[in-house]
């Protein structure tokens, strides 16, 4: 399902970050669980979802991705945001 | 180097209500009296957590029959592991579901054998769908995720169509349609439960529909049966590569089936921790990595992906656990595969559904664990 501009992301039940705190060495990388699996986040995929609490509407992590990627290409930003965010939305990892 | 596991599989009792024809636990089923203790659970979740293990699967038999439950995903949620029950749903209250999500249970998986009442109960070998149906509506209340789960096999293949439809009222995050795979119980009832090359393709038709209709609402995951398929699974992400499982005994296994194999002995977590099991275990290292590989495995381009197949298939169907296994087209003994499919083939002039009675004589149900 295609996002739109009234969406508001948030990670879908069932799926929660692991709290890595007590793992050595493995402290900085936080896994995103869900109930077969789960995936190491990082970089611009872990900012996109870090701002997926359901009460933001996707233009506004749009405005604050651009906040945080200053200088970044605004289409480019939706682009990658939108394909990201469909594509964990189909896995059932992210609601909408 | 070797990597941690990621995920536990915590096999908690043998004891089941259901007598499904297809069950994966082994023909020798442990006693109750022989069952871990609530404390070794408690400890072996904490030491999985410990190892950086993220998922456990709490598995039976029938894990509700353990009274101690509630106890075991609280104490598995506090360690920070990811929760997954695994259930038939029988006899659970509406309360004592309430109890495991307050617990922490992040994930219920619940079974069905059908998509209606007759055929379900027969497969199961005792009435228990009508309370699935109940227990689904139950479910969606709570903030958990929720997959329905149903087994596929020759004798419910022809209307999984109507199947899905059903499931797909009771609203689930998922639905798993799992092919029976032939160890246990199924292996034992293997001649009634094989599909035939026109059910497999109709299903994967089926569900191809299924899926594109459902698509954002329920996601849908399909396991393509082995013996249909021109290469092998990567059977457990590999051995004592990614999952260790724990039996009602305290055993720990590389996979569910991995009893089966003569000659292995298994460590018990009642004298070993978790990790010292997972880095130390002779039954863990024998086929993990490629040292074990035979040709054509060990020089095949596809050993990093399935890792040779499995190693209890390999075993049942050819004698030798370290054979390539034959459900590989480049198997050397493949030929066993292909000739239990041909018998298939040849029963099609008869209906791909025999009848209950006509049934009698081959279809084995899985008992009950004795208690002693």
């Amino acid at each position: 399902m295609a996002i739109s501009e009234t969406s508001k992301p948030t990670l879908a039940t069932g799926c929660r970050w692991s709290d890595n705190a007590q793992t050595p060495g493995r402290e900085e990388e936080p896994m995103l669980l869900f109930p077969e699996g789960a995936i190491k986040v990082e970089g611009t995929g872990l900012a996109i979802l870090a701002l997926c609490d359901g009460q933001r509407t996707f233009p506004e992590i749009l405005e604050e991705l651009q906040r945080q990627y200053f200088g970044a290409d605004p289409e480019r930003i939706r682009d990658d945001a939108s394909k990201f965010l469909e594509e964990l939305h189909e896995k059932r990892i992210v609601d909408y | 180097m070797l990597s941690n596991p990621l995920a536990l599989i915590a096999e908690i009792t043998h004891r089941c209500p259901l007598h499904c024809v297809y069950c994966s636990n082994p023909l020798e089923l442990a006693a109750a009296a022989s069952e871990l203790q609530t404390a070794h659970w408690q400890r072996v979740f904490r030491e999985a957590a410990e190892m950086g293990i993220l998922h456990v699967h709490l598995t039976g038999g029938e894990p509700l029959a353990r009274k101690d439950l509630e106890e075991l995903t609280a104490t598995a949620r506090e360690a920070k592991l990811y929760t997954n029950l695994i259930t038939s749903g029988m006899a659970l209250s509406q309360d004592r579901l309430k109890k495991l999500v307050d617990a922490g249970l992040d994930h219920i998986q619940l079974s069905f054998q059908d998509g209606e009442a007759g055929s379900a109960d027969w497969i199961a070998g005792t009435k228990s769908h009508a309370h699935k149906i109940e227990l689904a509506a139950w479910i969606r209340e709570h903030r958990i995720a929720f997959t329905a789960n149903l087994v596929v096999h020759r004798q419910n293949l022809d209307h999984l169509e109507k199947t899905l439809t059903f499931l797909e009222t009771l609203r689930p995050d998922r639905i798993e349609i799992a092919h029976t795979q032939y160890y246990g119980w199924a292996l034992k009832n293997r001649a009634a439960l094989l599909p035939t090359a026109v059910q497999l393709e109709n299903a994967l038709r089926v569900v191809a529909a299924a899926e594109a209709r459902l698509k954002g609402r329920i996601r849908i995951d399909s396991v393509v049966p082995d013996y249909y398929a021109q290469y092998p699974k990567a059977c457990m992400g590999g051995w004592g590569r990614r999952m260790i499982l724990i039996d009602p005994t305290g055993r720990a296994l590389p996979c569910h089936a991995a009893g089966v194999i003569p000659g292995m002995a298994f460590e018990n977590v009642r004298e070993h921790s978790l990790r010292s099991i997972w880095t130390d275990s002779p039954a863990f290292h024998k086929f993990r990595g490629e040292d074990w590989m035979q040709e054509p495995c060990r020089t095949c381009d596809r050993r990093t992906e399935d890792f040779g197949g499995c190693r209890c298939q390999a075993f049942l169907l050819t004698s030798d656990a370290a054979a390539t296994d034959p459900v590989c087209s480049l198997a050397p003994k493949h030929s066993v595969v292909l000739e239990l499919l041909h018998q298939v083939l040849a029963d099609v002039v008869v209906p791909s559904t025999i009848s209950a009675s006509k049934l009698a004589d081959s279809w084995k149900y899985r008992p009950n664990p004795t208690r002693a």
